[in-house]
């Protein structure tokens, strides 16, 4: 381990091979976590959002049995030592990303469709549009006490060259959040960039200079509100879209430097490496994103997380577990049995990564609970055959306890074609975010809760 | 369009008119034609592929300009009336097409539509070289930022480029690196930054396999085997320690580190850690093919007793000794650590660039504050600057120097600069007089398209100071400058963007060939690759050759480890040179060991995937993807013997919905079937030789790369030119290429052809064309 030999006493040890650093002053970090909750009549509910591309097969994703009796099948046994906090749920359809005369790309109509339920418009670039996603929906009810919104993560960065699909843009394989029908939100893949995000760029060691920073950050806003002010008055409506999205990134981040400010009361913040560059291989690089949405639930520092553990559409070859030949590659196996087995491959090594994040957080102890039973993890493709594109009869899990609104253990089989949209309402009116609609939405999921 | 092919155009259109006007009978005959060909597909009922060119009236084509180039480029290329349809003649085909398109052409010369492209973010690459040109410091600053969403296959457009709370985040955070940075300050406390080489990883079953962090690269001398390089930025001029850990990632780090304290000089250097060559020996562990036993006994002699050196700008400053018997173990990776004992900010590029004054006195101070703030602004905002511009720069100078001394204040108004919209946005206004309906975009505005065009980046002083004096429109000036900048070598980033992406070149950095089926891949053969690429792609513009020589080259650039790739002998060493060829096959991109390794699988070929990229990206006619649920194919086994990949090819195409596509797209792929998956020539596929002939629909002949070439450049001849240009057109405009942009892709190819389509002509072409000078006005 290498640590400098100045500031020995502010300086995190690593284990890792990242930049020795400073990190923030963890007292000032800490926020509405604190007090309040712990002895509160309802815990605070926590949303995440896990998507997979390209299908799921399910011949090794769908339960054997229904209701309390059902089985995993073999793509969900790494999920066995978290049963009971599992929720399957078959029946549940986007059926949003299907064509309606748009032709192909149900790789970027599913993404974009996923969490938002609208069918995005087709376009490379011009006149970008899909809907407001739930997490979107979400971080702007939740988002009023936490420092972020939203965290936005990934674990596989956007392509450096050449189309995503058909005729579409690639921000709508990118990414599965959208701000509002106009505006996608980039996924971070860099995991030191999040911790820096959510820790400070560790030029501060104290609360003092830290909120030094902030103030001096406030008045930057404020010049850059100036400057936007000013160049608006240059343009015509159509072109005053963009300023607007950085209007409302300016406030976001004042809102930010408001409640850092604000709750700067002191308890220990969870300790952890600032992490160096992203690990090239996949099962260490998610399990970093992974730590890193704990330790954002734990520490309250946003309520709403999504992570993509691959883009829509993604090539990504998974030679950790034998599989040379690309992910989408052996999704269209034309019922090849190789092609089959090794997508079934690709699918149970993302579902050991989902297992990795529960059991982190059924150890997070979280008021008086653990941080399992007050969080809702939504997992899932917005593609349930990644060979025939099918939008209906999706791989659904929820993972969680909700804060004892959802009851897992079963396995719940819906009318088909029921809108995905009626289980987002639902994990939203759970989180104390009453929604009535979203999308296509035609009402709430039954039977979450009970049977 | 220049001026110059605006007033050359002029004749010719009256020329078409004149006839036209008089009498309606070729718009009357083109309509017969339609009637006859065209309207039973697309008629109101059918309306094939959602169309219907029923009582189409060819006296306005203006009104139907949309719907028209669609059938312009669908009758021009022969793909209408479809094969076994009913066709008129070839020279009544020519005709119409002719014909349609003089319309067309007349339309748009008449009432131009330039199109308007959003306001621009600037993206990753165009903020590192702003930070580079504004601030002398060469950091590679958009490194730290998020990949931009793309768009029309290119990452420059204004559409997408989109802006979250998550992004000015990292705007903020980066604008006090940069200006820390780039003034130097003195308060900064030591940190150690940690680099590792790259590894290739996902090693997975094939655990026999060893860890490649081998890497050569310009920065390193010759002699070197593995090792690597870094570039960093030394903060101040300072102590700082270095330190190169050796082992295997990963595991109990036993050895220790070699370590060096050493005094720095503020600014860019190149710390090496290589391990001359004599000191390695063979991996026994390594599988070694033939080629790669070529290499290994050409690169690597027997070990000997040298150990490491450490470099610092090519220069070595000490030798470390083996402290081990066997094989030297890799680096793990190099850290460099300081400051300490600092003396001060340095005398660096950034420095000198930003403080063009200096106060002698504090009375001055504010004088001299607003002179640089001012000088940068305009830099950055890319326009001249006036009071209000600076004014508020000012008040961040005068916090700053209120909490330290002058440099500080300077510090802390470049953070609040690099974040100002006027710096992060291109923005374009609109004439004050709303009722224009086009308008020729300023020269200041001119001068920013050129610079995002050519250099991604910020317009220089000199661009600058001819746009502010109008003189930067003028077709003369204009022709001047694209050549001036073409020649600066900030013109790299036009290849490095525009080809990078065009040709998925850029893919190269995220490819994982299956280190099985391609064990002689490595990170040296790697960077090998994309150098060829670029220096070629860049020869072709430097030297403003036929971009015809993008497909039929008889050169191209190797260093020894590529031409062993290619099984080119006598080239020796890590340096490129240009290298005449004699095999026919091997010339242009076609023969490139990059392009055809983005092309394919990790483990195989595909012949689909590089037949559909030479339709994507050279002839412009992107088939449609698969229909999902393709049937399995019904005999995968004939008999007891397997397939060939041909014969299975040729079975999939029996199928007619499968057969519209693939036999426009399996010819191209099949042709280049001598390549492997990462280029190497071969002349069998696993046990089956290789047929590499291939036969168009419209039942043009070809065999092997040679032959597809040269159908490529003859007879696709047209396309190809179109899609280059279309995509110039793209990538220039950062927009999508448009219906109504057409006519001026045809403006720029007739304007070239005369001197066989050559690069720099089709780039000022692209620079003088009415959507690149012109512009909408708002909400038409």
């Amino acid at each position: 381990m290498i640590v400098t030999k100045k500031h020995l006493q502010r300086r995190l040890f690593l284990r890792g091979l990242g930049t020795t650093l400073a990190l923030p002053f963890l007292d000032a970090m800490v926020p509405a976590f604190a007090a309040p909750r712990l002895g509160a009549t309802k815990p605070v509910v926590r949303m995440g959002f896990l998507y997979v591309p390209n299908g799921i097969i399910s011949a090794g994703w769908s339960p054997l049995g229904e209701g309390a009796n059902f089985e995993f099948g073999s793509t969900m046994k790494p999920l066995d030592p978290f049963r009971e906090h599992t929720l399957v749920l078959s029946g549940l359809g986007q059926i949003q990303g299907r064509s309606y005369g748009d032709g192909p790309g149900d790789h970027a109509r599913a993404g974009a469709s996923w969490l938002t339920g609208v069918h995005p418009k087709k376009t490379e670039g011009a006149d970008l549009r899909a809907g407001i996603s739930a997490d979107q929906v979400a971080a702007r009810a939740l988002g009023q006490v936490t420092q972020f919104g939203s965290l936005e993560l990934g674990v596989e960065a956007p392509s450096l060259a050449g189309g995503c699909d058909s005729g579409y843009s690639c921000a709508y394989t990118n990414t599965i959040s959208w701000r509002n029908p106009t505006s996608p939100n980039p996924v971070e893949v860099n995991p030191r960039v999040v911790f820096e995000r959510l820790f400070g760029d560790g030029d501060s060691t104290d609360q003092k200079s830290r909120l030094a920073q902030m103030q001096e950050e406030s008045s930057i806003l404020d010049f850059v509100k100036g400057g936007v002010d000013r160049l608006e008055t240059k343009l015509g409506t159509g072109d005053r879209r963009k300023l607007t999205e950085y209007l409302d990134a300016i406030r976001d981040i004042e809102r930010r430097i408001q409640k850092a400010e604000q709750q700067s009361a002191s308890a220990p913040l969870p300790a952890m490496d600032r992490p160096a560059a992203a690990p090239e291989e996949f099962a260490p690089h998610a399990q970093l994103m992974m730590d890193l949405m704990v330790i954002a639930y734990q520490s309250d520092l946003t309520r709403v997380i999504t992570l993509m553990l691959a883009r829509e559409g993604s090539n990504r070859s998974y030679r950790e577990v034998g599989v040379a030949d690309g992910h989408h590659n052996c999704t269209h196996h034309q019922d090849d049995p190789v092609k089959i087995a090794s997508t079934m491959k690709i699918n149970t090594h993302h579902v050991e990564q989902l297992a990795y994040l529960v059991n982190k957080m059924k150890n997070t102890p979280d008021g008086d609970g653990t941080l399992l039973d007050h969080s809702m993890l939504l997992y899932g493709s917005s593609l349930s055959d990644g060979n025939k594109h099918t939008h209906v009869d999706l791989p659904v899990a929820v993972v969680g306890g909700a804060g004892g609104t959802v009851k897992g253990g079963r396995h719940l089989r819906y009318p088909e074609n029921t809108p995905l949209n009626n289980l987002l309402i639902s994990m939203l009116d759970k989180s104390g975010v009453r929604t009535d609609a979203l999308g296509d939405s035609t009402g709430e999921l039954a039977h979450l809760t009970d049977m | 369009m220049s001026l110059l092919s605006r007033s050359a155009l002029l004749p010719l259109c009256a020329l078409i008119w004149a006839p036209l006007g008089r009498a309606q009978a070729p718009a009357s005959a083109a309509s017969a034609i339609l009637t006859q060909y065209c309207v039973v597909c697309h008629d109101n009922q059918k309306r094939t592929a959602g169309i219907t060119l029923q009582g189409l009236d060819l006296s306005s084509v203006g009104d139907h300009a949309e719907l028209l180039e669609r059938v312009l480029r669908k009758v021009a290329a022969g793909q209408m009336p479809p094969a076994g349809m009913p066709r008129p003649n070839a020279a009544r085909m020519a005709e119409f097409s002719k014909w349609l398109e003089s319309s067309l052409d007349a339309e748009a010369a008449a009432h131009p539509n330039p199109g308007r492209p959003a306001i621009h973010r600037l993206n990753r690459a165009e903020y590192s070289n702003a930070i580079r040109d504004i601030l002398a410091l060469d950091i590679n600053a958009g490194s730290q930022l998020p990949v931009d969403d793309s768009g029309y296959g290119f990452d420059n457009i204004g559409d997408v480029l989109s802006l979250s709370p998550a992004l000015l985040d990292r705007y903020l955070s980066l604008s006090r690196r940069i200006a820390r940075l780039a003034v130097g300050d003195p308060t900064l406390k030591p940190a150690e930054e940690v680099f590792e080489p790259r590894r290739e990883p996902n090693r997975g079953v094939a655990a026999a396999v060893p860890i490649r962090a081998e890497w050569m690269g310009d920065d390193l001398p010759f002699d070197s085997a593995g090792g690597l390089s870094v570039r960093y930025y030394f903060p101040l001029d300072a102590e700082y320690v270095i330190r190169v850990r050796r082992g295997i990632l990963n595991t109990p780090a036993k050895i220790a580190p070699f370590e060096v304290r050493l005094p720095m000089k503020a600014g860019l250097h190149i710390i090496g850690a290589t391990f001359p060559k004599e000191s390695l020996k063979l991996e026994s562990v390594e599988p070694v093919t033939a080629r790669r036993s070529a290499y290994l006994s050409s690169e690597r002699p027997e070990a000997s007793s040298a150990g490491m050196d450490l470099r610092v700008d090519g220069v070595r400053v000490k030798r470390f000794p083996r402290t081990d018997n066997g094989v030297p173990p890799p680096v793990m990776n190099l850290g460099i650590d300081g400051p300490y004992n600092a003396t001060g900010r340095g005398d660096t590029p950034s420095r000198a660039k930003i403080f063009v004054c200096r106060p002698a006195e504090r009375a001055q101070e504010n004088q001299c504050a607003q002179r640089i703030l001012a000088s940068l602004a305009r830099a950055a905002y890319r326009r001249p600057v006036n009071e209000a511009d600076w004014k508020p720069l000012l008040s961040f100078y005068q916090s700053g120097r209120a909490k330290g001394d002058f440099d500080h204040g300077i510090q802390k108004a470049i953070e609040a600069l690099l974040v100002a919209p006027d710096f992060l946005f291109r923005v374009e206004a609109d004439p004050p007089t709303g009722a224009v309906r086009n308008h020729r975009v300023s020269d200041v505005e001119l001068a920013s398209r050129l610079s995002f065009f050519l250099w991604s980046s910020v317009p220089d002083e000199t661009l600058l100071a001819l746009a502010e004096k109008s003189k930067l429109s003028n077709p003369q000036v204009l022709a001047q400058q694209v050549d001036r900048m073409l020649d600066d070598p900030k013109s790299f980033a036009f290849v490095s963007n525009f080809a990078g992406q065009w040709l998925q070149i850029r893919n190269l950095a995220t490819v994982r060939p299956d280190p099985i089926a391609f064990a002689e891949f490595d990170e040296s053969l790697r960077y090998s690759m994309q150098r060829e690429t670029e220096l070629f792609f860049g020869s072709i513009v430097r030297e403003n050759r036929s971009i015809l020589d993008l497909l039929g080259a008889d050169y191209t650039f190797l260093n020894e480890r590529l031409a062993i790739h290619y099984g080119i002998p006598g080239i020796y060493g890590s340096q490129f040179r240009r290298v005449a060829l004699t095999d026919a096959n091997r010339g242009g991109l076609l023969g490139q060991a990059s392009l055809l390794t983005v092309t394919s699988p990790p483990n195989r070929t595909s012949v689909v995937q590089r037949g559909k990229w030479i339709l994507d990206n050279l002839l412009g006619e992107p088939p449609p993807p698969p229909p999902a649920d393709v049937p399995a194919l019904d005999a995968t086994i004939k008999g007891a013997r397997k397939l060939t990949l041909r014969e299975a090819m040729e079975l999939h195409r029996a199928n007619p919905g499968c057969a519209v596509c693939h036999r426009n797209i399996d010819p191209l792929g099949f042709a280049l079937e001598n390549y492997d998956g990462i280029g190497e020539w071969r002349s069998k596929d696993g046990e089956s030789a290789i047929d590499a002939s291939g036969k168009l629909p419209d039942g043009t002949q070809f065999n092997g790369p040679a032959g597809l070439k040269k159908v490529l450049a003859t007879g696709r001849r047209d396309e190809f030119v179109s899609t280059v240009t279309e995509k110039l057109l793209t990538y220039g405009l950062g927009r999508g290429v448009e219906y109504y942009d057409m006519p001026a892709v045809r403006a720029i190819m007739r304007e070239t052809e005369p001197n066989q389509y050559r690069f720099r002509d089709l780039i000022l072409a692209v620079a003088s064309s009415v959507p690149f000078e012109m512009r909408r006005s708002a909400d038409q």
